[in-house]
């Protein structure tokens, strides 16, 4: 779920994967990508039992980031990613999926969610329920931990391409006049949400689902006007040094989707893989709980997916049928 | 005690305007790890609805007459829901709470105390040494300044009057010293407060039971709660 956000960490974990992939004999029938987050991990465990168990193929799942797997879709030399997200990775989508047709998206998404939440004392204590009331400053009050009478809400790592532009809609809903914005590591952002729900603290911080937190602690996402493109006004700071200043986005984050991805050779080499790809469906619930999982109580992840296969055998069934 | 510390509905308030409130003199950046400065500390009192001082002295007082740090700050097994894995630390230096996370979703949490610039800094470190009894030697600038220091010059050997106390873990990035530790403290009743400039304090008792938990290489996340903090944020 991550790779949504975290476009230069996987450039980073592009380079050693492709190390690592180029430098390896493979004796297994075909490759799955693995993202360094954990439903993606569980995702292409599940799909590399399911691969062994109904189509007697052995899969390696490599772990990998989001651009290299892309790279190794194209020249062949990966067969199958868990998790593209959609709108995030539109550009590859675009080079790889539409113009190059070396690569395939299953028609199926796993519909996906960003914003801003709180915990549930921050939202019945203190009445932080929507965007609306991080501007309200006798409600922020209560989430300021420095006395300098501003509330504190951490918006994500400084790496993320999501980070700023959660600056922009802080600025253009106003709550940047009553929140100081903090930039972190996510384990330090999601350590702060342990240590404040251990502690019965109010606490407001930028979020996205599928994601473990939601098991983890009882968390509430705050309403917020939807998503209109006509009020989403993005300029990149890769784009224009003023883009904060250029840039506005008064409603929510567009809905997000991530499918799966497969080489296009798969549906000449192995059809009947091809099409089970495209059935594939998990809900976001179900995503929650694999993050949960893999991430909260350490399950290793192909133990996991076993488990899983086992306990799902009826739907893998209706997903592998001709 | 009740005057200083509030009931858990209202903890929230206590604890962040202890944090809030405190409004310390500080050594230059880069004495890290000197001992306790001056200090003018308030809390919340829910019976008066207003906020005392609470300074060392007051600290002190309490200390002496209760013979330990208010019952928060005391050692102890707690409930702690989080996704990292047993043997982290995580410091709260705005509620002036360390946990050690154990397996089970629970957490030993220790009282500490913290620099009013707080660890100056956010972000995840890791245990990269410890020593008992550690050696203190004071920054060249304390030296110059303070002619108590300087007779520590070449470093003072460990011993229950040393600033460090009776354990030290060693705070690192990568293979690189950050120069932060979490260290004891020769001045137990200070548990609780902001009074040091940048290192984490404990009581000797709770260092030296952490010191005992702990593996070098152990993950250290500190939190972003605390002013200095959110400096250059």
């Amino acid at each position: 779920m991550a790779g949504k956000l975290r476009s230069s960490s996987a450039m980073a974990l592009a380079a050693i994967a492709f190390a690592t992939l180029s430098g390896s004999v493979h004796a297994a029938d075909l490759v799955i990508a693995m993202p360094n987050w954990s439903s993606g991990q569980a995702t292409a465990n599940i799909l590399k039992v399911a691969l062994k168990e109904k189509f007697a193929i052995e899969a390696d799942a490599i772990e990998m980031g989001t651009l290299i797997a892309f790279t190794g879709l194209n020249a062949g030399k990966v067969d199958i990613h868990p998790e593209v997200w959609l709108p995030n990775l539109d550009s590859l989508v675009k080079r790889y999926v539409t113009d190059a047709s070396t690569v395939a998206l299953s028609p199926i998404g796993v519909p996906a969610w960003q914003g801003i939440c709180a915990t549930r004392s921050a939202a019945e204590k203190y009445g932080v329920r929507d965007v609306a009331d991080l501007s309200d400053a006798s409600k922020t009050a209560a989430l300021d931990t420095d006395g300098d009478g501003r509330g504190e809400m951490w918006i994500g790592a400084q790496t993320w391409s999501s980070t700023p532009i959660e600056r922009v809609r802080a600025n253009s809903y106003g709550y940047a006049e009553t929140m100081t914005l903090l930039e972190m590591a996510e384990d330090v952002g999601m350590a702060a949400v342990d240590a404040a729900q251990a502690t019965d603290q109010p606490l407001v911080f930028a979020c996205y689902a599928p994601h473990a937190v939601f098991k983890l602690h009882d968390i509430v996402r705050l309403t917020e006007p939807p998503y209109d493109p006509a009020k989403w006004n993005i300029v990149l700071p890769s784009e224009d040094p003023a883009w904060l200043s250029k840039s506005t986005a008064t409603v929510g984050w567009d809905a997000a989707h991530y499918h799966i991805a497969y080489a296009t050779s798969l549906r000449v080499r192995h059809p009947d893989i091809a099409k089970f790809l495209d059935r594939v469906k998990f809900d976001p619930e179900e995503a929650i709980a694999m993050s949960y999982a893999l991430q909260v109580e350490r399950q290793d992840p192909y133990e996991f997916a076993k488990r899983w296969f086992a306990e799902n055998s009826a739907r893998v069934d209706a997903w592998v049928k001709p | 005690m009740k005057r200083f510390f509030a009931s858990p509905a209202h903890r929230g308030n206590f604890w962040r305007g202890l944090a809030a409130r405190a409004a310390i003199v500080v050594f230059a950046l880069g004495s890290v790890c000197s001992s306790a400065n001056a200090v003018e500390t308030q809390v919340y009192d829910i019976k008066t609805r207003t906020w005392v001082d609470y300074d060392r002295t007051k600290a002190y007082q309490f200390y002496v007459k209760n013979k330990q740090v208010p019952e928060p700050f005391r050692r102890q097994l707690v409930k702690f829901r989080t996704a990292e894995e047993p043997g982290t630390i995580i410091i709260d230096g705005n509620q002036h709470f360390l946990y050690l996370v154990q397996p089970n979703q629970q957490a030993i949490r220790y009282g500490i105390g913290v620099g009013r610039e707080g660890f100056g800094w956010a972000g995840i470190v890791r245990v990269g040494r410890t020593a008992e009894w550690p050696t203190w030697t004071p920054p060249a600038e304390m030296v110059a300044r303070d002619p108590n220091a300087r007779k520590w010059a070449s470093g003072q050997p460990g011993g229950p009057d040393n600033p460090l106390g009776a354990r030290a873990l060693y705070l690192y990035e990568g293979d690189q010293d950050t120069i932060y530790r979490i260290h004891g403290t020769p001045e137990p009743w200070t548990i609780g407060l902001s009074v040091s400039s940048g290192c984490i304090r404990m009581n000797n008792d709770d260092v030296t039971d952490l010191h005992s938990r702990v593996k070098v290489g152990a993950k250290v996340i500190v939190l972003m709660q605390g002013a200095a903090l959110y400096k250059g944020v």
